[in-house]
């Protein structure tokens, strides 16, 4: 075999795809995750109707029931919610948005937790006391709340104009800044591991600069368990986001997102009209199961304490 | 063994609790809100005027038939053309404990007239004269069709309870809008109900009066826990749920839900109460258009409102007066027409339409965020882009009174269940200190409807008068001076055995003094 594999080589006999091909709950998983994934990302192009335009919708046509039931309208697959939007255009754009705001909160959380966390994994001492105080500080406070205190705030001080415009903006800057503590210490605990390795002193010897050691040395090491958490922190962002629509916080009413049309569909659901509620909801938990379970098999390849064969 | 013994006694305590208050008779009552202020001369607001019938009596009521009833009146007879003299109950107590005389009746009354919201009401009486302890007259400017009518808003307050000045050196009198004030926060009345202590926004608890006066009413309730309630469907929850035992409004969503339950039982009446848009010619010169107002109520499918959202629980409206009123015009018909709604926009310039801010109540009408919602989606059909924020009613008042957005939502009852009141508040030019248009939030103005207005309350051949309100009634309709949606029916729902039937009424002050629980 040539020692100079190419990437695409090298990552085919890797072991992450070795344990992938063996786990069919990792294939099930990230393939559901995937589609969803493609279905939001083209929604524009798969969804018959423009949910976000208030001139395609018609009052008319509210609360029509799925295709397959009786009274339905064909136009209309998965029904329509009180105002007459198409609830499968809504849930495929909804989807998109928590996709949107998951992805996003995550790699800001990322951002500020691995910086954080290497600094003060690798200066240590005082540097390292003062940020992990303010982390516990942080992380004693639930994000939820945290977060519904800020966006009403927000929604106050500058208005519901002004907030509806940078409403995804505003959520993904708090479900981000409020989270960052969660990458900060994985990552922190790892760099403690690493810089007491030989390689570190190797680089210190050489004279490279503390930053450089840092980023370029330390941190590649640390990256596996930055992948687990940050998968399973998607997933949180993504029900952090529901529950805040849910409670009004969210997204505004003329764009609504999953968590909105749940809490919408929630005043008719003893009234009969269950899908406004039970198809969004039922889109929400296959999304967030799909990625935990891929947070589950990322966690357990990189674990090498629970190699399973 | 400890266990058990502790189980036990629980067990007997809970019980003995149970027996209590089965008892006491008390009623848990949830609106979607509970009163903004315990000052009932601060808002004029159906909320305020609930509050007014639990804690406060008027001169006379309005039965459930619309005719008049004595209350602290015993009688009243027309003296002249301007004078209507009443005959004040003896021995009525207020909750301080003072006695109610006529010196109450004055002091009152000149607190209506400085009143913001009640000086409209009021406008046409010019004082209110003591004969003798329990005699007093009023006295309007001209013959006056309305004195009747609008002595049931008349609820003396105890003027030596709100007499003097409170710990912070102010005025316990002074009516301060939105604000703490001595009155917004202290009550004492003649009414059936203390207030015995209030959170707001969480709990008002109402403990009866020990020496109401009113000794023949049937009512047996001694304690109310007024809960309020936002949410809708949470509401029926807990009445079907046995955590509630008296629920107002009802969304017509849940209404099979009621009906189909076993231990819960819905009443429903025909509403007079117009739900509508005001459109601020101050804020935007676009709507100083006719042309566009005119597009804008043409965009607007009022009858699919009824039929989707209220879910035929409505009348559509295109007036402000309801049928059976004197100033029903059955010539104006509602007028959607989308076609023609674009046409006046291009007419008017503004094909590419424009922006503009929307505000609605979220607990206050019936699915009144839903409505505000489908209006947003109606008017975006003709360019015109609706940012909208739905708030509780304890911000969206303050906010109204600021007018704070372009178009506003307002639904009004007609205080004296005449056409005029709606012109007063609504219509007219805003004037603070004749106190009318007060609740004219678009600023609307036309001089015609303020002189007609003026006239018609001088008028008393009603054949006459019918044909000015319709007149006027017309007008406003040509002018497009606001977007006209429903007219709201109404919806309790109680637990069987609390017999609510007897005490609502098509103005919705339930007379819970007169509950009778089973």
């Amino acid at each position: 075999m040539n020692t100079m594999a190419s990437p695409w080589q090298r990552l085919r006999e890797s072991d992450l795809v070795h344990y992938y091909k063996r786990d069919k709950v990792a294939i099930a998983a990230s393939t559901i995750f995937l589609i969803l994934a493609l279905m939001a990302l083209f929604s524009p192009v798969i969804a018959p109707f423009d949910p976000y335009d208030l001139t395609q919708i018609d009052l008319m046509d509210s609360e029509m029931p799925p295709a397959w039931q009786e009274g339905a309208d064909q136009r209309f697959l998965l029904g329509t919610d009180d105002q007459g939007r198409d609830l499968w255009s809504t849930i495929l754009y909804g989807m998109r948005v928590s996709l949107l705001i998951g992805i996003c909160a995550v790699l800001l959380q990322a951002a500020i937790g691995i910086v954080i966390g290497l600094v003060s994994g690798y200066v240590g001492g005082r540097v390292d006391n003062i940020l992990m105080r303010i982390a516990d500080v942080q992380l004693s406070f639930s994000t939820l709340m945290v977060a519904i205190i800020v966006l009403a705030i927000v929604k106050n001080a500058f208005g519901g104009e002004t907030y509806s415009n940078y409403a995804m903006l505003i959520l993904i800057l708090v479900i981000g800044i409020a989270e960052w503590p969660q990458i900060a210490r994985t990552v922190r605990s790892s760099v403690l591991a690493e810089k007491e390795k030989e390689y570190v002193d190797a680089a210190v010897v050489m004279g490279f600069g503390t930053i450089r050691i840092m980023f370029k040395h330390i941190l590649p090491n640390c990256l596996s368990p930055i992948f687990v958490i940050a998968t399973v922190q998607i997933a949180n962002a993504i029900i952090t986001e529901a529950a805040l629509s849910f409670l009004g916080l969210g997204m505004p009413v003329t764009e609504p997102s999953l968590g909105s049309l749940i809490s919408i569909g929630k005043e008719y659901l003893y009234s009969g009209s269950w899908w406004i509620t039970l198809i969004p909801g039922l889109f929400l938990v296959v999304i967030v199961i799909a990625i935990n379970l891929m947070g589950d098999f990322l966690r357990d390849v990189f674990n090498p304490r629970l190699y399973k064969d | 063994m400890k266990n058990r013994f502790l189980l036990t006694t629980c067990l007997v305590m809970s019980s003995l609790l149970a027996f209590t208050t089965a008892q006491a008779k008390e009623l848990k009552l949830a609106y979607d809100a509970d009163p903004v202020t315990l000052d009932i001369h601060e808002q004029l607001s159906g909320g305020v005027l609930q509050l007014a019938h639990m804690s406060f009596d008027p001169l006379i009521r309005w039965t459930k038939e619309l005719a008049f009833e004595p209350r602290l009146a015993t009688s009243y007879e027309r003296l002249n053309p301007t004078t209507v003299r009443f005959k004040l109950r003896k021995g009525v107590k207020f909750h301080s404990g003072n006695t109610m005389t006529a010196t109450d009746f004055k002091w009152t009354f000149n607190r209506l007239k400085e009143s913001p919201d009640f000086k409209g009401i009021f406008a046409n009486f010019t004082e209110l004269n003591i004969i003798d302890d329990h005699t007093i007259d009023l006295v309007t400017s001209g013959p006056y069709p309305l004195v009747l009518h609008t002595a049931t808003y008349i609820f003396p307050l105890d003027s030596e309870f709100y007499s003097g000045t409170d710990a912070n050196g102010n005025d316990k009198g002074a009516i301060v809008k939105n604000g703490a004030s001595f009155a917004s926060t202290n009550l004492s009345g003649t009414g059936p109900f203390k207030v015995t202590s209030r959170e707001q926004g969480v709990k008002v608890v109402f403990d009866r009066f020990e020496d109401y006066w009113d000794k023949s009413s049937p009512g047996n309730v001694s304690r109310i826990v007024f809960t309020p309630i936002k949410d809708e469907q949470t509401r029926v929850a807990a009445l079907l749920s046995g955590g509630v035992d008296f629920i107002a409004p009802v969304s017509p969503n849940d209404f099979g839900q009621i009906r189909s339950s076993s231990n819960a039982e819905l009443i429903t009446m025909p509403g007079t109460r117009i739900i509508t848009f005001q459109l601020n010619q101050e804020r935007r010169s676009e709507f100083r258009d006719q042309r566009v107002r005119m597009a804008m109520v043409h965009a607007v499918n009022n009858e699919a409102i009824v039929q989707k959202i209220m879910k035929g629980f409505a009348t559509t409206a295109a007036q402000f007066s309801p049928e059976g009123y004197l100033g029903y015009n059955p010539a104006l018909k509602p007028r959607y027409d989308l076609k023609l709604a674009k046409q006046l926009m291009k007419d008017a310039g503004y094909e590419d339409g424009f922006s503009i801010t929307m505000m609605a109540p979220n607990n206050r009408y019936v699915n009144d965020d839903k409505i505000a919602q489908a209006v947003a989606a109606m008017l975006s059909k003709i360019n015109i882009k609706v940012d909208l924020q739905t708030m509780p009613k304890a911000q969206y008042w303050p906010a109204f009174d600021d007018r704070a957005a372009d178009v506003m939502m307002i639904g009004w009852h007609s205080d004296t269940e005449d056409s005029a009141n709606f012109y007063e508040f609504l219509a007219m030019t805003p004037d603070q200190s004749t106190g009318m248009g007060v609740y004219n939030s678009g600023n609307y103005s036309s001089d015609y409807v303020d002189t007609m207005t003026v006239k018609a309350n001088a008028e008393t051949d009603s054949k006459k008068r019918a044909k000015m309100l319709q007149d006027i009634e017309a007008k406003i309709f040509q002018d497009a001076g606001f977007i006209p949606l429903h007219w709201q029916n109404l919806a309790w729902a109680a637990r069987k055995g609390v017999n609510v039937e007897p005490i609502v009424n098509a103005l919705n002050f339930p007379y819970l003094g007169d509950l009778v629980i089973d």
